[in-house]
């Protein structure tokens, strides 16, 4: 979306949106994307709507910056999609203020702007987290039929796994700023093969299991930032760890589009033994 | 029977036909509009060494009912009862001394730690307050609780902004441990911790209760992480308690439409598990506790509620093996759950 302040450079060779390098746009070119062919919702929908405008001009705005709608066609616009997100009572709603509505509704009106361009993309940042979990339901159940519907392509930001398991086809999970392992969503729920998702995996209590066995955590703390190690982001918490983790990691190919930054699966890792995982450094004194 | 009969042992902690109010005041002169229906009289009982796992939605009521049993607000209406003795509006010093037996453990490890402390004093501070330790003893102990909830001894002289979540949050657990209470109320204590993380938080609490003989109230929404931890486990909507049942009980033989619906509503982290799952899609919203509906709080989101769910309110009702609804198809069903969809609720794992 490039939406990041100044001082963060994306130092990426491209990043190709339906075959168009983004990094090589200009503003205004972005401005033409941003909202039309990509929307994006953010975790907490109050501080991301603004709170003087009712809700039928936000959702209106969007529509008329970038096609040029007329204020009634947009309006008539802004209905439709208070209507599509399942907002009862749209026409009454629309003169309505964010804070006269629920969580969940706002999350809906919230869904109802970014979808109400048509956007090709949808980038949704933690869309749930601040919902309960019936509201939560509600959401996930909207989000999947309006994929249905339009065809829109979802990414969903989430530390969520179970959310994860119900709603998404593909899974890439991330770990100190790197992409760490790739799959389908059954590879990598059924086949992890990195052992960070393996210990995500296992550390999770479950709903639906029955004895009481002991949790197995992930030993020590996320990295720091500021100071990733140069091999293995991972490595400071992981039970395999070996010296050649020390050194950048590729990406290994398991078939099926699976892959994984894990030197475990390397040739050269068969003539290393694993060395005992120190606790990580803790905070240093400022 | 209602929970507070059932069983034949005094429990830890009881709580009888409890009310809070909190008013809503409007206007010039904070004219007195209203009032949140925050706990609508709840009967509750712990007993001794046990979890008792609360859940419930936002505005349900189950952060303030571990502040009415710890005193840290008064209630409307009703009585707690400790070791058997009424602990409902006592004096200050009483509640003081009320404190060496039971404690709090926040959600918000950072909000709840003085930053301009160190951890040693804010482990240490218990003990100076309550006339526990002096001198050196105090610093022998905060050691020993430091220890205890897996830190470093050198830790002490640190500030709490230099401390990770989890292990804030320890410090925390160590806090509360130090005036070596009985009982500990946990408000949301893993809510806050990256995922990585909980898990650690989890199995250190479950240790010191196993070691300490602590009995818990642990307060959370998230139902995955109280069916690990509970014994028991009591579901809350607007106020009310709905259903309290042993936890597998509660988990595989849900008697009330809400649990039904909740437990439905999680989603389990194994996508062919989720692909077989029948889902309950509550529609609506949870209701405002300043305005609660009508006789069954829940008839306004509920797929069975019929004319008497709008008129009646539900009590709740003993269906044996230590199982209480409050819901009236239940009672007309003399103990069968309604079935909301095909098969049930929870698949358990294989």
């Amino acid at each position: 979306m490039r939406l990041l302040p100044r001082n963060a450079a994306a130092t990426a060779d491209a990043i190709l949106f339906a075959g168009d390098d983004l990094l090589r746009k200009s503003e205004s070119e972005m401005r033409r994307i941003r909202g039309r062919r990509i929307a994006m919702i953010f975790q907490d929908p109050m501080t991301s709507l603004n709170p003087v405008l009712t809700v039928g001009e936000q959702i209106a705005e969007a529509v008329r910056l970038h096609f040029g709608a007329s204020r009634s066609e947009a309006r008539n616009r802004a209905v439709e999609m208070l209507e599509k997100v399942r907002v009862p009572e749209a026409r009454q709603r629309l003169d309505e203020y964010p804070h006269q509505f629920s969580g969940g509704m706002r999350q809906r009106v919230m869904i109802a702007m970014a979808l109400s361009c048509g956007p090709e993309l949808l980038i949704a940042d933690e869309p749930t987290t601040a919902l309960d979990v019936t509201i939560q339901a509600q959401i996930l159940e909207l989000m999947n039929e309006i994929q249905r519907e339009t065809g829109t392509a979802i990414i969903l930001i989430t530390h969520d796994l179970g959310v994860v398991a119900e709603v998404c086809a593909n899974v890439l999970v991330m770990y100190g700023g790197n992409l760490v392992e790739y799959g389908t969503a059954t590879q990598i729920f059924e086949a992890p093969r990195m052992p960070y998702t393996q210990g995500l995996l296992a550390s999770l209590p479950r709903l639906d299991k029955r004895d009481r066995t002991r949790l197995v955590p992930i030993k020590g703390q996320p990295p720091n930032l500021l100071n990733l190690p140069a091999g293995c982001a991972f490595a400071p918490r992981c039970a395999y760890r070996m010296p050649i983790c020390d050194e950048p990691v590729a990406l290994y190919d398991f078939g099926g589009g699976h892959v994984a930054r894990c030197v475990l699966y390397d040739d050269a890792a068969a003539t290393q033994r694993p060395i005992e995982v120190e606790t990580v450094p803790l905070a240093k004194k400022s | 029977m209602t929970p507070s009969t059932a069983g034949a042992q005094t429990p830890l902690v009881e709580v009888q036909d409890l009310y809070k109010y909190f008013p809503v005041r409007a206007g010039l002169f904070s004219r007195h509009i209203a009032d949140v229906h925050a706990v609508d009289g709840v009967n509750l009982r712990i007993k001794a060494g046990e979890t008792l796992g609360l859940v419930g939605e936002s505005g349900s009521g189950k952060t303030t009912i571990g502040r009415l049993i710890l005193n840290l607000v008064r209630p409307t209406k009703g009585a707690i009862f400790f070791r058997g003795r009424n602990i409902t509006n006592l004096r200050r010093r009483e509640v003081r001394a009320l404190r060496r037996e039971m404690q709090i453990i926040f959600q918000d490890p950072y909000a709840s730690l003085n930053p301009r402390m160190t951890v040693g004093e804010i482990v240490g501070e218990p003990l100076r307050i309550h006339g526990i330790a002096r001198g050196a003893a105090v610093a022998r102990r905060v050691d020993e609780l430091i220890r205890l909830v897996g830190l470093r001894s050198y830790h002490v002289n640190r500030y709490p902004h230099e401390f990770s979540g989890g292990q804030r949050q320890r410090v925390g657990i160590a806090r509360a441990l130090a005036v070596n209470p009985t009982f500990i109320v946990l408000d949301e204590p893993v809510s806050a911790l990256d995922v990585s993380i909980q898990a650690q938080v989890i199995n250190l609490l479950e240790d010191l209760q196993e070691q300490l003989g602590l009995t818990y109230l642990f307060i959370a929404h998230d139902l995955s992480v109280i069916r690990h931890i509970s014994n028991r486990v009591a579901v809350m909507y607007v106020g009310k308690i709905v259903e309290v049942a042993p936890r597998d009980e509660l988990y595989e033989n849900p008697l009330h439409p809400y649990t039904q619906s909740l437990l439905s509503a999680i989603p389990i982290p194994e996508p062919a598990v989720e692909a077989r799952r029948k889902r309950i899609v509550l529609t609506g919203d949870i209701p405002s506790p300043v305005h609660p509906p009508s006789g069954c709080r829940f008839h306004t989101r509920c797929p069975v509620a019929y004319d008497r769910c709008i008129k009646e309110e539900p009590a709740l009702l003993h269906y044996g093996n230590g199982h209480f609804a409050a819901c009236h198809l239940v009672e007309e069903q003399s103990g069968r759950a309604p079935s909301l969809i095909e098969g049930p609720i929870v698949v358990p794992a294989s």
